[in-house]
């Protein structure tokens, strides 16, 4: 199946998921010619550098995809499995995907709405059957550093092996007197409930409309939950949040620069001011902290600790010159508030391209050519 | 409205000595409506005189007068890292104990004024517990090496009861040459002897004999407490009493676990496997639905929440974050399983700060 196939009935099983954001023919063809410079290059050989205008023969290249891709898929959202995933059956890959313990029915919901020729290039299972990690050609790890390592000291040389560690991300607010970022800002903060590395764990925002910004906040997170209700999470997340409440509460009490509004008789999700501009990782499940937004200088400072971890940070307004603001900071994606769930397909996940670490080159250097007498 | 001055430190000090160690037979019982009129009045004393405290009971709209112990605001342990959370001044400060403190959260600070209440609740409960006075061997270190450690001081006081050997260096090194003596001379005497320890220093200990098998003689006893928390070590209750039996013959039924923290004054103790904690009649136990704050009913799953009428000069309310299953006036701990840790980017971010420290340091 030629590549603008498989983009086609990708795109159309992808419809099936909005999470994923909008996914087309030609957005998956675009991320196919953004990586590997050509549309066809992964179904032959095409033109490649340098060009015949520099005097020097034309060469040509095509890419070649791992026959059989082992993905390493994470418990924390379907999100990034499924990326994973359509990235792999993109290449042309036959795909084995191992999914949590407790289960990611989206793989093989996503798996039923593909033509046959293309569902037989999935295999999932809970329990990673030995082979898989033996012959597979290259391996794809989401999870923590431990799992990393885990899979890191198991791959042989000749494997391809790409790692996405956890991730954390944030907001930042440089204006808003309108309070217009308010309801993107609680989508982000509740989407999935918070569990991917591209969910905010806090928002930076003007000191002087912090407090009124996490009462809006605040609202606008009661008004999702009414909407899309967290749900119910384990004992030990209830407990995470009780105490950031409860410690919030008594720095409130005690400090009026804290704040804490939460959701009545529920754990279903917290906004807390917090005065202390240093990065605090939030305890999840819709738990989201605002904080003074600092200098420049301070922010970088506030987010040190974080830096070598950083992923996504939204900003509002979303315009170039505070793009250029934020990018020192250690992020590799910078996007609107309200998007930050949401990645193109394009995205360079942890900064690095996500075609080019997986496939191999075949380079075609053609003869004279011959002429017709 | 009530508007009656609460009793002084010194008065509250007095009555609740007296309660404290007055014999279970003439104490009339310490009956919920005794242990109601203390703590209410302690309660009132506590949010007059400290000023935090008092700013956290307003904040949280709590009436002057309150009706039930049950009522009464528990502070988070978090906040004795905020705050100083003592009912008199600084001048006044007779000793402080501070909390280990995990990563990057810096430490919490208990103040005392006296140390009478807190040394006279730690005997009048070991003794309720009926620990025949045996030769104590003690696997933590010395006040004099600890002091600000609320569990060395602990094991000081006991002191008061038999003579001690301490097996811990200045640092907190396993001395396991005088482990090993003590150990000899009470097995040459058929004494037994009555090991204290953390749970962690059991470990090392367990650890550093190996293959040596030390029979404790029979009557021995064993107190172990505390967890693991923050030093990358895990095992379950069990299998650690597992170890007593096989390096000291030690059976379950024959080891304590004492549970506690540094933000009290008393004490809570459960002997053997799969049985509740129970704490002194000064105190009492809730275990709260995080999810709703409510009480939650008998044999459900909840966070501890501790009321400590010996702790006088602070707070005598406390919102742990130990999850416990409620079994009558007592609880029934959860062994922290790491596997059970809320999944989600936040345990990665609490890995990755700790990563880092150690980096750093």
């Amino acid at each position: 199946m030629q590549t603008r196939e498989i983009a086609r009935h990708l795109a159309e099983a992808a419809r099936h998921f909005p999470f994923l954001g909008p996914v087309t023919e030609e957005g998956l063809i675009a991320l196919v010619c953004a990586e590997l410079g050509d549309a066809g290059r992964l179904d032959g050989f095409e033109p490649y550098a340098p060009s015949p205008s520099s005097g020097q023969p034309q060469t040509f290249a095509r890419a070649v995809a791992p026959a059989t891709i082992l993905h390493i898929i994470s418990g924390n959202t379907a999100h990034a499995g499924l990326q994973s995933l359509v990235r792999g059956l993109l290449l042309g890959s036959h795909n084995w995907c191992k999914i949590p313990g407790e289960g990611l029915p989206e793989i093989a919901r996503f798996q039923s709405f593909l033509p046959p020729a293309l569902a037989e290039r999935i295999e999932i299972a809970r329990e990673l059957p030995g082979a898989w990690l033996t012959d597979a050609e290259a391996v794809v790890v989401f999870g923590s550093d431990e799992t990393i390592d885990y899979f890191h000291a198991r791959v042989r040389s000749d494997q391809r092996f790409v790692a996405h560690g956890h991730r954390v991300s944030f907001g930042v607010v440089f204006d808003d007197p309108g309070y217009a970022s308010v309801a993107d800002a609680a989508r982000d903060a509740s989407l999935f409930n918070q569990q991917g590395c591209l969910s905010p764990h806090l928002f930076y925002v003007p000191r002087a409309i912090a407090r009124e910004y996490a009462a809006r906040l605040a609202d606008a997170m009661a008004t999702f939950e009414k909407i899309d209700p967290r749900g119910s999470v384990s004992l030990e997340e209830q407990l995470a949040i009780a105490a950031v409440r409860d410690e919030f509460a008594f720095r409130a009490a005690t400090n009026p620069d804290a704040a804490v509004w939460q959701s009545e008789s529920s754990t279903a999700w917290t906004v807390i001011l917090d005065p202390d501009p240093a990065f605090t990782p939030s305890c999840l499940n819709r738990t989201v902290f605002v904080k003074p937004l600092p200098s420049d200088q301070d922010l970088a400072e506030a987010l040190e600790q974080v830096r070598p971890h950083l992923s996504t940070v939204g900003i509002f307004p979303a315009t170039v010159a505070n793009a250029a603001r934020v990018s020192p900071l250690g992020v590799s994606r910078i996007c609107p508030i309200g998007q930050m769930q949401l990645p193109p397909l394009s995205w360079h996940q942890d900064g690095q391209p996500v075609l080019t670490p997986l496939v191999k080159w075949i380079d075609f250097e053609p003869g004279p050519v011959e002429k017709k007498k | 409205m009530k508007l009656f001055a609460p009793m002084p430190y010194s008065t509250l000090e007095f009555r609740l000595l007296e309660a404290i160690t007055r014999p279970e037979h003439e104490s009339g019982g310490w009956d919920d409506a005794r242990f109601n009129d203390l703590a209410l009045e302690i309660f009132r004393y506590q949010r007059e005189a400290n000023a935090p405290y008092s700013q956290y009971c307003n904040f949280s709209k709590t009436p002057r007068d309150l009706e039930h112990w049950r009522e009464i605001p528990a502070v988070p342990t978090s906040a004795f890292r905020h705050a100083a959370l003592r009912t008199f001044p600084e001048t006044g400060i007779v000793a402080t104990f501070q909390t280990s403190g995990t990563t990057g959260e810096g430490f919490g600070r208990h103040d005392f004024r006296s140390l009478r209440l807190y040394e006279t609740s730690i005997l009048a409960a070991w003794e309720a517990l009926k620990i025949p006075p045996l030769p104590q061997v003690i696997l933590i270190r010395r006040p004099g090496d600890a002091p600000h450690s609320s569990l060395s001081h602990m094991m000081g006081t006991l002191g008061a009861l038999a003579p001690q050997t301490w097996c811990l260096d200045a640092e907190g090194g396993l001395d396991l040459a005088t482990f090993r003596r003590a150990s000899a001379d009470a097995i040459e005497r058929r004494e037994p002897m009555l090991l204290l320890g953390t749970a962690l220093a059991f470990l090392h200990l367990f650890e550093q004999l190996a293959d040596t098998v030390i029979p404790l003689p029979p009557g021995s006893l064993c107190m172990e407490t505390g967890g693991y928390k923050g030093t990358g070590r895990s095992l379950t209750k069990a299998a650690l009493y597992a170890l007593f039996h096989e390096k000291l013959a030690v059976e379950p039924k024959s080891i304590f676990n004492e549970y506690s923290m540094t933000e009290l004054s008393s004490q809570w103790y459960t002997r053997g496997l799969g049985q509740p904690h129970y704490g002194p009649p000064w105190t009492r136990a809730l275990v709260i639905d995080p999810e709703t704050g409510m009480e939650v009913k008998e044999g459900e799953q909840g966070v501890v929440r501790l009321f400590d009428l010996a702790n006088l000069g602070s707070v005598l309310a406390l919102q742990t974050q130990d999850l416990a299953i409620r079994r009558g006036e007592g609880f029934e701990l959860l062994g922290r399983d790491p596997a059970a840790l809320p999944r989600g980017c936040s345990r990665a971010a609490d890995e990755m700060l700790r990563s880092r420290e150690r980096k750093i340091s």
